[in-house]
């Protein structure tokens, strides 16, 4: 009955203990994280910019006018996505060749895989400062060009749509392809190497082997891999904000930066930016981003029970 | 034989071809940072400067309003403390998480993790500002690192707690029996354990403080002698004299990717073991 109780209390203790060292993560939590979700989930049917006595609530006026009125947002998906479709499917491909190419023992293996996740280190609004400066109009890619003859006069990349989603996506591709070169060199050393032997034995293309060994035993991860790109695409925020900064005129922008932008002191040019409404534009973004996760879900799923 | 050797010679071509491609934008800033702005403008397609001058490190050092001086050592202090807490907080909530007994503990663990799904978007900082204003506190670089401190690092707490999963069972029984609480159990036996997980996460939440843009600079934006290196060199940048100033970016961007890269080379290892992590964050 004693040794019970001593248990007990012990028992209580650690109990104690655990509370105590996960307290600072567990009081945040509900203050920076819990907190906010309701705060906006609040504020999005107010028409509210900070000051007290302008505070009104709308019901669900804002969100009837990002719909029907203010289709800026909407505008930036688009931009968002077009980014994603110049970015995402030539980083995959790129990054894969590399790590297939790199599996094939080679010499210096380390070197290659450190020198192309260098740039992954360098943070995000660097890399727009300098590819700024090395797409201004009189800059280095320029005058490249011009010596090359792919040009004949210096191109104002920042000017049209096109060259500049173009060109954010080639500063995306050169931060970020480092890191998918090592996630699918972790993905490849995953398969065995008697696989490729059996198939050499039976005289197979590497070609062949790619398509019928390697590309099915990597789908799994691959779809992860893809996906991770891909949020992480559509979510650029930062680095947006410090390489174009929306030019040409916002075509540019993607969401979070637009949010970022439209909202957010510091960014914003706007002294009273209407909270309340960017409370809205939140929510809706957010169930959009998990809406993603769930059709990754299930193809996620769907890409494990084929392969 | 010969059709192999082929190859092989033009899988280094392309390897190399890409590992030159990657290096080009660091090499172009590094050799510009030595030229004046004058040649910057005229011949920007060398790569080496025809007169390499110092100017720009010396003006970017010296400059009043630039004052890179003080964001240097803004930014060493705000990295510094972010890794401290990092370290700290990871280490005692991922072992409570993997070891501990305590009621609601899945609950919580679950919650944290449900995090990594819920994307706001910047707005919600204006709850956080609402937080701060209730408690007193004024926006600057230290309350920051006050948010800092109280921030869920739910990857790193994952990476704590699988790393005291994989650790042989009979360690905690045995410092048990030598008489050690749970506590003391932590300090003691997996605290030293843990090194080579803390070392990961120290030298990821490095990258990340140091790197940090967007936080900074909403919280620092009334106060700019608590701005930190990256916040300046993009406020420098957004101004109205950007264009006379590249000399000054160029050398400014080149010293603070410095610190990063140099942690790079020399803590690879560390690095490339936090990309399982990275996985896990999405």
């Amino acid at each position: 009955m004693k040794l019970r109780s001593k248990q007990m209390s012990e028992l209580k203790k650690e109990e104690r203990t655990c509370y105590l060292m996960i307290m600072l993560p567990l009081i945040g939590f509900f203050v920076f994280s819990i907190y906010p979700i309701f705060w906006t989930f609040r504020w999005a049917f107010y028409s509210y910019n900070g000051i007290p006595s302008e505070t009104l609530f709308i019901g669900l006026d804002n969100f009837k006018k990002m719909f029907t009125t203010d289709l800026d947002y909407w505008k930036a998906w688009g931009n968002t996505l077009y980014y994603a479709v110049l970015k995402v499917p030539f980083e995959m491909c790129l990054s894969l060749f590399i790590a297939v190419l790199l599996q094939q023992n080679i010499k210096l293996k380390g070197l290659f895989r450190a020198t192309y996740y260098l740039p992954c280190v360098i943070s995000i609004a660097i890399v727009g400062l300098m590819f700024t400066n090395m797409f201004s109009i009189n800059g280095f890619i320029n005058s490249i060009l011009l010596k090359l003859n792919i040009i004949d006069k210096n191109l104002d990349w920042f000017g049209n749509r096109h060259t500049a989603t173009f060109m954010l996506a080639a500063g995306g591709i050169w931060s970020g392809f480092g890191i998918n070169v090592l996630y699918f060199l972790s993905a490849l050393s995953n398969i065995s190497p008697e696989l490729y032997e059996a198939a050499d034995v039976d005289g197979a293309k590497a070609w062949t082997k790619f398509i019928k060994i390697t590309l099915p035993l990597i789908a799994p991860v691959a779809v992860t891999i893809v996906l991770l790109a891909l949020i992480a695409a559509l979510g650029s925020n930062e680095y947006v904000i410090s390489f174009t900064n929306g030019a040409p005129g916002g075509q540019t922008r993607t969401v979070m930066s637009y949010l970022t932008t439209k909202f957010v002191p510091g960014f914003t040019t706007n002294s009273e930016p209407p909270i309340g409404y960017g409370c809205s534009l939140s929510l809706v973004t957010t169930m959009l981003f998990a809406s993603l996760s769930i059709v990754y879900n299930k193809v996620n799923n769907k890409v494990n029970s084929i392969f | 034989m010969k059709a192999i050797k082929i190859k092989r010679f033009f899988i280094y071509v392309i390897l190399f071809l890409i590992l030159f491609v990657t290096l080009v934008p660091l090499l172009y800033t590094f050799c510009a940072s030595f030229k004046s702005n004058m040649e910057m403008l005229t011949n920007p397609a060398s790569m080496i400067p025809e007169n390499p001058t110092l100017d720009n490190y010396i003006k970017v050092w010296q400059s009043e309003d630039f004052n890179f001086f003080r964001m240097y050592i803004n930014s060493i202090m705000y990295t510094l403390v972010s890794v401290f807490t990092a370290v700290f907080i990871s280490s005692m909530a991922g072992y409570a998480f993997a070891v501990g007994r305590f009621r609601f503990k899945k609950l919580i663990f679950t919650a944290f993790s449900s995090l990594l799904f819920i994307k706001l978007g910047s707005v919600s900082i204006y709850a956080t500002f609402d937080v701060l204003n209730l408690l007193h506190i004024k926006r600057s670089l230290y309350s920051l690192m006050l948010i800092h401190l109280f921030s869920v690092p739910v990857v790193n707490i994952y990476l704590v707690r699988s790393f005291v999963f994989s650790l042989p069972g009979g360690i905690i029984e045995a410092a048990k029996i030598d008489g050690c609480t749970f506590f003391t159990t932590f300090l003691r036996v997996i605290l030293p354990l843990l090194k080579p997980v803390l070392a990961t996460i120290a030298i990821l939440s490095f990258k990340n403080s140091w790197n940090d843009y967007l936080m900074p600079t909403i919280f620092t934006l009334t106060r700019p002698e608590q701005r930190t290196v990256i916040v300046g060199l993009l406020a420098l940048k957004n101004s109205d004299g950007a264009a006379t100033n590249w000399n000054l970016m160029l050398a400014g961007s080149v010293v603070s990717m410095l610190p990063v890269i140099i942690a790079y080379i020399c803590a690879n290892k560390y690095f490339v073991n936090g990309i399982a992590a990275g996985a896990v964050k999405g």
